[in-house]
């Protein structure tokens, strides 16, 4: 049977309006309750764990070190402005950084040298394609073929500290086996069948190898996501903050507060009018579950009340049978 | 490690050579080996108008020193990148090294492939090419030194920019998390429905069945003289 949800096209609903009947919650915090309290696995699903392919992964990414920083201002935040704010959204190239306007270059009379050189430089100093710096946080998602085996070799300093995190997403079984070896071949983690695993090792130098293994499975190719997270790199922590080389100028106190506060207000405004569509998603995968589960529920009963209409309906038949036979002999003798 | 000479400045020494090691064995990143004619493919799920950077540097292995070389002049990587629809976004051949760009237009799961376009045998004699890999999505492909130096802007400056792209980026997300769940919506009430119907049929096969049966079974006897 086709998918119905495949014909439904591209159409995305625009921030502003929330799609359909659902309304936007203005400020009130929509606590959601789930009813049951367990999540049916795949598994444990009838029909043997078969799954539909939706045309899209769900997956838990961790793009977390976004927010680390932010702490929530005590600004009045103008709720009109922020929803102005969001219709214009499609208009909005980078205002804030136009109105922004770098500390005026007369009025300082003097640069100290280095600056000058440096702003100088950059053409030539700027990090080209040749020989690039790989960031600390990278996360991938491939396609491990059945029977196969991959692995991948991340290299450590001294005592830095190694976090892997990797996730099943798609394929019967939603399992693998997960290898983690230090440079001298010494296995750290030593993973069977598992859907998703969290590894944290602190680290010797040498070359880290971590394999992903699905040669336990004849058919089933699998979509494995992981993610590398490294701390205390030392060196090349330093070279990611080289963007500290080439600001130029310094920051001038007096007008620019304003603008300061204005973007930190408008920053507030759209994390706020994140988290509520975040607390509108998280209704929206409540119900979702909540359809599921009753489906599954569905499922049973129906299946029950199958199962006993075909044992009745044999019983009554074979009765039926033999009455025919009985009545003939009756009006014989 | 050979033994360098080590004068007094015996720690300073070491951490060099710990640097000149880590040097030696390439960039500081994520690496893997390839075959010959095989081909690795990575899949970047993305919300549209998302920038898009790849970085890669191979080294080979050369059998009689059993050592990886640092660069590898005259062997090229093919990346292939498709869209969620299956059309082909970037099929470009690069060097040796190597860096891809492309632009999300929709949104959805992208395809990213990498093989080596060896055709000579002689080169890849050990079978084993590292290849290391880094890819950068949506404001993690800024390129900050760039924008402050052409922008002149101060630290503050690139700070609240920088702010403002990661919360953009984080506002696509979003948004494409609405259309997915969207779509997860009407699969799943359309899986529901269709359960229910069907169950529903085949009770009424099952009992409409079973009288026809009877029925039929009915005559027969009738008909054979036998009830």
């Amino acid at each position: 049977m086709p998918i119905g949800g495949e014909s439904h096209g591209n159409q995305r609903p625009s921030v502003g309006e929330a799609g359909g009947a659902h309304a936007w919650p203005e400020g009130a915090e929509t606590e959601v309750v789930a009813e049951r309290g367990w999540w049916p696995r795949p598994e444990s699903l009838p029909f043997g764990g078969l799954r539909f392919s939706f045309g899209g992964s769900v997956r838990r990414r961790r793009r977390g070190r976004h927010l680390e920083f932010l702490q929530t201002p005590d600004f009045p935040v103008n709720h009109e402005e922020s929803r102005e704010e969001t219709r214009r959204r499609q208009q909005y190239p980078t205002p804030l950084a136009a109105r922004i306007t770098p500390a005026g270059m007369g009025d300082k009379t003097w640069l100290p040298f280095p600056v000058l050189l440096l702003a100088a430089l950059p053409p030539v100093l700027l990090p080209g394609a040749a020989g690039f710096t790989p960031s600390l946080d990278s996360d991938f998602t491939f396609t491990l073929p059945a029977g196969q085996k991959e692995c991948f070799y991340q290299p450590m300093p001294l005592k830095a500290s190694l976090e892997i995190e990797y996730q099943v997403l798609d394929g019967a079984g939603l399992d693998i086996d997960f290898h983690l070896a230090s440079p001298e071949g010494k296995t750290l983690v030593f993973e069977q069948r598992k859907s998703d695993g969290v590894h944290t090792v602190e680290t010797e130098v040498g070359d880290y190898m971590f394999c992903f293994d699905n040669t336990f499975s004849t058919i089933s190719e699998k979509v494995i996501f992981f993610e590398l997270i490294l701390d205390n790199m030392g060196e090349q922590a330093q070279e990611q903050e080289d963007w500290k080389k080439y600001i130029t100028g310094t920051d001038m106190l007096d007008m620019k507060l304003e603008d300061i506060l204005e973007s930190i207000n408008s920053i507030k405004s759209r994390l706020s009018k994140s988290g509520h569509i975040q607390t509108l998603l998280r209704a929206f995968e409540a119900r979702d579950r909540n359809i599921q589960e009753s489906n599954f529920d569905r499922v049973n009963f129906w299946s029950m009340v199958n199962l006993v209409v075909m044992v009745v309906v044999s019983a009554i038949q074979v009765y039926m049978l033999k009455s025919l036979f009985e009545d003939k002999r009756k009006s014989r003798t | 490690m050979a033994g360098v000479g080590l004068g007094p400045l015996r720690a300073m020494g070491r951490q060099a050579l710990v640097l000149l090691a880590l040097c030696a064995t390439g960039a500081r990143g994520l690496y893997f080996h390839i075959g010959e004619t095989e081909k690795r493919c990575f899949i970047e799920e993305i919300p549209d108008e998302t920038m898009v950077i790849g970085n890669y540097r191979t080294q080979m292995w050369d059998k009689q020193k059993e050592v990886f070389l640092p660069s590898t002049p005259g062997l090229g990587m093919h990346v292939e990148v498709k869209d969620p629809d299956g059309k082909v976004v970037l099929s470009r051949q690069y060097g040796s090294e190597g860096r891809f760009t492309f632009t999300s237009h929709t949104p959805g799961d992208h395809q990213i492939c990498l093989h080596s376009n060896s055709t000579r045998m002689a080169l890849f004699a050990g079978g084993k090419l590292r290849v290391h890999l880094d890819i950068q999505v949506g404001e993690h492909a800024n390129n900050y030194p760039e924008i402050a130096a052409k922008d002149k802007l101060t630290e503050l400056q690139l700070r609240a920019r920088q702010l403002l792209d990661q919360v953009e980026q984080i506002q696509k997300e979003q948004d494409y998390q609405r259309y997915r769940e969207e779509r997860f919506r009407l699969t799943s009430e359309s899986t529901n429905q269709r359960v229910l119907w069907w169950s529903i049929a085949q009770t009424v096969i099952l009992i409409l069945t079973g009288i026809w049966q009877m029925r039929h079974l009915k005559s027969f006897f009738e008909a054979k003289k036998l009830v």
